[in-house]
């Protein structure tokens, strides 16, 4: 819309701001996503068929980290209250789903206590969470 | 433009259209905001009770006993790369067969059986890297639907 040309009006909707604000919103997403997962960073193990373990949301998160020290959601504990502190975090439902994530170089003995004192405290199964390997699909054969 | 130059009332678009960038960058938006909430994935395990009470599906011949040894699968560090290492052998039932056969040897023991009875026990030894036994456990479980995994104590 040039000034002094003869009326021509402008049909489209000026979706500028609109765009500017989308991607202000999306920068944000990108970078607070990997901020706002609970608990400490783990190296979590990759493999190639994971299931399906639904979101953070309801779950117990057990975090085991390089130097197998344990943590429930966002809180490091001392494996002597590991029990106590885990009945708190699911609010005494002996049906609460409980995860561990546990890091990849760790030794499967520290899994296996983990699993143990969870048994212990009064909870049945856990989810073992792990990544998926790059999406070449198939190609767990063998290396 | 060659053919509309002299038609009236046609005019050259000069501006880009932007509407599918926009589709494009929503969708994106849509989708973090969606997948922000942490989706995870993994395994479902259980620990089989050491207690005297029985495994009621299963006695304790019919179980299938999947053992991993450090000696004979030497995964104690994180295995490079994918899946495990080429002289991987683990012992499915006190038969040793290379870790390659293992999806196909448990599918062909349980793929048969009902759901109550695709269990697979799994004895892995404490000084296993994890993510070596998970990856033992991911072969195992790919070619039957619905396997449940217990763990249970090595010797």
């Amino acid at each position: 819309m040039r000034l002094g040309e003869p009326g021509k009006m402008q049909s489209t909707i000026n979706i500028t701001p609109l765009v500017d604000v989308v991607l202000v919103l999306l920068i944000i997403f990108m970078v607070m996503a990997p901020e706002m997962r609970k608990g400490p960073d783990v190296n979590l193990p990759n493999t190639t068929k994971p299931s399906e373990q639904g979101d953070e949301r309801g779950r117990v998160l057990v975090s085991i980290d390089e130097k197998g020290a344990l943590w429930i959601n966002d809180q490091m504990v001392a494996a002597q209250d590991f029990g106590d502190a885990l009945r708190t975090a699911a609010a005494d439902d002996p049906d609460s789903r409980i995860v561990i994530r546990g890091d990849a170089r760790l030794n499967f003995r520290e899994i296996r206590q983990a699993m143990l004192a969870i048994e212990q405290a009064g909870f049945r199964g856990v989810g073992l969470i792990a990544n998926r390997a790059g999406a070449q699909g198939e190609a767990h054969a063998i290396q | 433009m060659q053919f509309n130059r002299d038609a009236p009332g046609t005019e050259l678009q000069s501006e880009i259209n932007i509407t599918p960038l926009v589709d494009v960058v929503l969708v994106l938006l849509i989708i973090f905001m969606v997948v922000v909430p942490l989706l995870m994935r993994g395994y479902d395990v259980d620990m089989a009770r050491t207690s005297a009470e029985p495994v009621p599906a299963q006695t304790a011949e019919e179980r299938l006993i999947l053992s991993i040894e450090p000696t004979a699968c030497r995964v104690l560090e994180p295995p490079a790369g994918e899946g495990l290492p080429a002289d991987c052998r683990v012992t499915l039932n006190d038969q040793k067969i290379p870790a390659s056969e293992l999806s196909s040897r448990v599918a062909q023991i349980l793929g048969g059986q009902s759901a109550e009875k695709r269990v697979l026990f799994l004895a892995a030894d404490d000084r296993l890297n994890y993510e070596g036994v998970l990856r033992i456990l991911d072969l195992a479980k790919s070619d039957v639907e619905g396997l449940k995994v217990e763990f249970i104590p090595t010797d």
